[in-house]
């Protein structure tokens, strides 16, 4: 099994490259509001910076540490993750901010749960399909478990409430789902049951309806939820082919909402322009396709899902991220991975990249 | 794991789909929406605020600095900042004396920036300051002042809120005085604060370029004060001096009365605003016999020796009556000047003729703007030949029926003055950069010649007569130079009836000093004094106090050479007498040598005020009546240099 054919240096080159690239832009974002906020322009370039050390570091440990070994601690991962998003939606220990509770806080440093939940909830798919076999094609063994504890896991984000990683959850499952060969009358069984809920959901909270509408017609609603999608693409669009020039971008003078996370690509647009935009996409690109080719290489069905799910999760954030900035896919939070400034999820995806690397150093060479 | 291999496929094949409409969507925002969209951005975050440029300096033709811009602050509002405006509206109000009710609505617009208050004093930006008030913010603006207040103002002009010229050179030099780009344009943040810092830097204003007068500070001072002195003695409607440099045409002095303090011009009325020796135009009167004079010698129409019948005072022309004041019977043109008579200057215009005597009007320049660089010249009035009554070549003759300003009537005289030529009159001499490169350049400039040089030093020796005894101008004579010049007192034409006020006279005196090689002609002309009506007895007094003044001012002392026709006879005469008649010789030069007086004779002070503005080194033993002196008469000496006079009691 062990067939040692070094990591794929080229992902990891890759990845590195966008930690670099996100540790700038979070300064050249950040800099006026955390001057506003802290009195401190390098407020989040510190913080951005020791997360990123911590997180290579812990990454190049998991790179040591043999993939299949999580299949033996799926459901401890698995219970962990779901037991945090409980802990978090409980007063005093949860911590509010902005009217949505998703961290916990240790001393200065705040976690998410959802993030870990992410992987949590990737590795118990891809233990758990690749156990099915042949009983993926019926819908009570093949797809219902799965759908019932991704269904738990996304309530629970819900409640925090956070749409954007929900989604994001129910995306990966989708193509998880997928990939293992789930009957595609499943698949739109469960889109179908999905729909309704996901049209409720967004009916249901004034604010999503606005995005909604205002994504649609952001012109129509300039002065409140358009406006976020307005300014991100003012940023795009004064940004031309080589954009302003690092540091010089003005969307970021709080007409962004958060532009070092939420919209931090929006900052690329303006300060790197189409250069600087196509270079990310193009470095996400090379992600995917590794990402994807270790898991067609893979030899076992637990490393097939477990990086497709991997590469999915940073995939799906990035197109959101990019989609949700450029005014494609509607305006909800969603960070770019390994570029926008928050610890536990560029921790989440570093582990991800140890996993995604670990596996790719037992695929066999061709 | 075939199958496998081939969903994962798909889905890779659904992420590179994704990627190539991200792609897409980016060239689409990167670059076919990029002007749109720039735009947009530009405008919601970029604010164009005009703020006052730093106007060029306007000094006079020795530096002084005529005006000034002196950075003051300004104050103004982000109101979207303001929290609590009742009490920002109650604190700014006492410190800036502005209506609480105005304030707050300033502070209630929805705009992101308003002027609060605008160039405030240093005290009241200091209290501002110092409330540190959040969204009150200040701005340094540049404000316009006037060192010397009044002075010059008419020339000058003065500029409005917004730094622009409005009246004189402020308004004609507006373009060279205001700095160039003169807004700044601030960004602003989403907040509308309006970014880097709580005071606005702003690009350092470009200077404007200065201006460089040929008004003297100290010449206009002169004349301002003594037609005020004038005007307020004969409680004159408003009066005017302009003097003149003859041979440049450089303007040294325009004094208006009224007149206005530019620092303050709104709390004046707009008609003290104007430069009324360039605006306005009068029927001149007796000083217009000068150009007539000038035409009939020209012409040679005149001889010096031909006598006029003056009918005694009284000249039927058809239906009209020309008047002399004082009755003449046969006058020479000479005479005709010096006692201005009407009667004798009408016949020797019929002489000239009509059309001879229009072409002398235009080529001295009247019926058209001299062009001096003074903004809202009128033209005057000069009608045409063709509509000349039969009266009209008399009246005319004597300045009656035409209409003239000021700076026109001044510059023809300087054409007499200056050997027959006619200058162009100009107030600006440079217009030079801040840092000193000089941009434009004014200088003399001869429009043409008008009369021959020697009509010119006849008309000039004739006018000379002026103001020697039994002459109209005799209040014009001045001890220690030769005055040419001429009276006028003209009734004021009355709109409404086309006739003339009875009781209404504009009084003028014109003249050039010394005589024989002049260094300044003066204008005076006084609209409406209360009682005696003449030039003579109004404006003459001004002229000479002006000229006086100013050629002392000048340094052009007079340097006299004693012409003595008869030394043998000179001795005989009482000393007094002699002294007198010295006087009457009196040549002044302007060069650095002259000639030493002979003192013989003359008191202490009597021989000093002979001596007064030469640079000599005098040195005085013995008192009484001088007896010797150490420079013999009829040397020439130069300036520093020795001389012993000695003084002696008479037996």
């Amino acid at each position: 099994m062990k067939q040692h054919s070094g990591f794929d240096n080229i992902l990891l080159i890759a990845t590195l490259m966008l930690v670099g690239i996100g540790i700038v832009m979070v300064y050249s974002a950040s800099a006026i509001i955390a001057e506003d906020r802290f009195n401190s322009e390098y407020f989040f370039l510190k913080r951005q910076a020791l997360f990123a050390f911590i997180s290579i570091v812990i990454m190049f440990i998991v790179t040591r540490i043999d993939h299949q070994f999580y299949k033996k601690i799926a459901y401890i991962i698995l219970a962990t993750s779901i037991i945090s998003l409980i802990l978090v939606l409980i007063p005093g220990i949860g911590l509010k901010i902005g009217g949505a509770t998703r961290w916990f806080r240790i001393a200065t440093i705040s976690i998410q749960p959802s993030e870990f939940a992410k992987l949590g909830l990737i590795i118990y798919l891809a233990y758990s399909l690749s156990k099915k076999g042949k009983n993926i094609k019926t819908f009570s063994v093949g797809v219902l478990p799965h759908l019932i504890i991704t269904g738990i896991i996304l309530l629970l984000i819900m409640r925090q409430p956070d749409m954007g990683t929900a989604l994001c959850l129910g995306a990966i499952m989708f193509t998880m789902l997928f990939a293992s060969g789930v009957r595609l009358s499943h698949l739109s069984l469960i889109l179908i049951s999905a729909s309704p809920v996901i049209y409720f959901l967004i009916i249901n909270k004034a604010y999503r309806l606005e995005r909604w509408m205002a994504f649609l017609n952001p012109w129509k609603y300039p002065a409140d939820s358009g406006f976020q999608l307005i300014q991100s693409l003012y940023a795009f669009g004064s940004g031309g082919i080589f954009g302003r020039g690092l540091g010089d971008g003005k969307q970021k003078l709080f007409y962004l909402p958060e532009p070092h996370t939420d919209f931090i690509f929006s900052v690329i647009g303006e300060e790197l322009g189409l250069i600087g935009v196509l270079f990310i996409i193009s470095i996400f690109s090379i992600f995917i396709y590794r990402g994807i080719m270790i898991a067609i290489r893979s030899s076992d069905l637990f490393s097939v899902y477990l990086a497709l799910g991997i590469t999915s999760l940073i995939g799906l954030q990035a197109i959101t991220h990019l989609g949700v900035t450029m005014g494609l896919l509607p305006t909800k939070g969603i960070t770019l991975p390994y570029v926008s400034y928050g610890g536990s999820s560029l921790l989440t995806n570093m582990i991800g990249l140890g996993i995604l690397l670990n596996i790719s150093s037992q695929v066999k060479k061709r | 794991m075939k199958w496998l291999r081939f969903r994962i496929f798909i889905i890779l094949v659904v992420f590179i789909m994704a990627t190539i409409a991200i792609s897409a969507r980016a060239y689409q925002l990167h670059v076919l929406k990029n002007k749109e969209l720039s735009q947009l951005t530009e405008n919601q975050i970029k604010r164009v605020i005009t703020v006052a440029p730093k106007r060029g300096i306007i000094y006079d033709c020795k530096r002084e600095e005529m005006a000034i811009s002196i950075d003051v602050a300004s104050i103004y509002a982000q109101p979207s900042k303001v929290t609590n405006k009742r009490e920002y509206a109650r604190k700014l109000s006492r410190i800036l004396k502005i209506k609480r009710k105005d304030l707050i609505k300033k502070l209630n617009s929805d705009k992101s920036f308003v002027w609060i208050k605008r160039r405030v004093t240093p005290a009241q930006s200091k209290k501002v300051e110092s409330l540190n008030l959040d969204g009150i913010n200040f701005l340094t603006e540049a404000k316009r002042f006037y060192p010397s207040s009044e002075i010059a103002g008419n020339v000058i002009g003065f500029v409005g809120m917004d730094s622009k010229g409005l009246e004189g050179l402020e308004l004609k030099y507006n373009n060279d005085l205001k700095g160039e780009a003169t807004y700044s344009v601030v960004q602003r943040d989403a907040l509308g604060r309006i970014i880097f810092g709580k005071r606005l830097k702003q690009r350092k204003n470009v200077m404007g370029n200065e201006l460089i007068l040929t008004i003297d500070k100290t010449i206009q001072y002169i004349a301002e004060k003594e037609l005020r002195k004038a005007v307020r003695k004969t409680r004159a409607k408003s009066g005017t001096v302009v003097v003149m440099r003859p041979d440049t045409g450089e303007i040294l002095a325009v004094a208006i009365q009224p007149q206005y303090n530019p620092n303050v011009f709104w709390k004046y009325k707009p008609s003290f605003w104007r430069n009324r020796a360039v605006t306005d135009s009068f029927e001149p009167g007796s000083t217009f016999k000068v150009f007539l004079l000038a035409a009939v010698l020209d012409e040679g129409v005149v001889s010096q020796r031909d006598i006029f019948f003056c009918e005694n005072g009284s000249y039927r022309v058809g239906k009209n009556t020309i008047n002399d004041i004082h009755p003449h019977a046969w006058l020479t043109i000479k005479k005709i000047i010096k006692y201005s008579s009407n009667i004798g200057i009408s016949k020797a215009g019929e002489r000239l003729g009509k059309e001879k005597y229009y072409q002398y009007i235009r080529k001295f320049g009247f019926g058209e703007k001299t062009n001096v660089n003074l903004p809202g010249e009128t033209k005057g009035l000069v009608r045409s030949p063709k509509n000349w009554n039969r009266i009209d070549i008399d009246t005319i003759s004597f300045g009656q029926g035409i209409s003239v300003s000021a700076i026109q009537l001044i510059t023809g005289l300087c054409t007499i003055a200056n050997k027959g030529f006619l200058m162009r009159p100009y107030v600006v001499k440079q217009i030079v950069t801040s840092d000193g490169k000089v941009i434009k350049e004014f200088k003399p400039h001869i429009v043409r010649r008008v009369i021959s040089e020697k009509t010119a030093r006849d008309v000039t020796s004739i006018l000379k007569s002026t103001v020697k005894k039994g002459g109209t101008g005799t209040r014009a004579f001045i001890d220690s130079y030769e005055v040419a010049g001429k009276t006028g007192t003209a009734q004021k034409a009355n709109p409404s009836t086309g006739g003339y006020f009875r009781d209404r006279h504009i009084a003028s005196f014109m003249g050039f000093v010394p005589a024989d090689d002049p260094e300044i002609a003066i204008l005076v002309v006084i609209d409406e004094p209360e009682g005696t009506p003449y030039g003579g007895e109004v404006a003459a007094p001004v002229f000479k106090a002006c000229a006086e003044k100013t050629l002392d001012y000048m340094g052009i002392s007079p340097k006299s050479i004693l012409v003595k026709r008869n030394p043998d006879r000179l001795k005989t005469l009482a000393v007094k007498k002699r002294f007198k008649k010295q006087k009457e010789f009196i040549a002044p030069v302007k060069s650095k040598k002259f000639m030493m007086p002979d003192l013989t004779g003359l008191s202490m002070r009597q021989a000093l005020k002979t001596l007064h503005g030469s640079n000599i080194d005098i040195k005085i033993t013995g008192s009484g009546r001088a007896i010797k002196q150490s420079v013999k008469p009829g040397r020439l000496i130069s300036d520093g240099d020795k001389c012993w006079i000695q003084f002696q009691q008479p037996s």
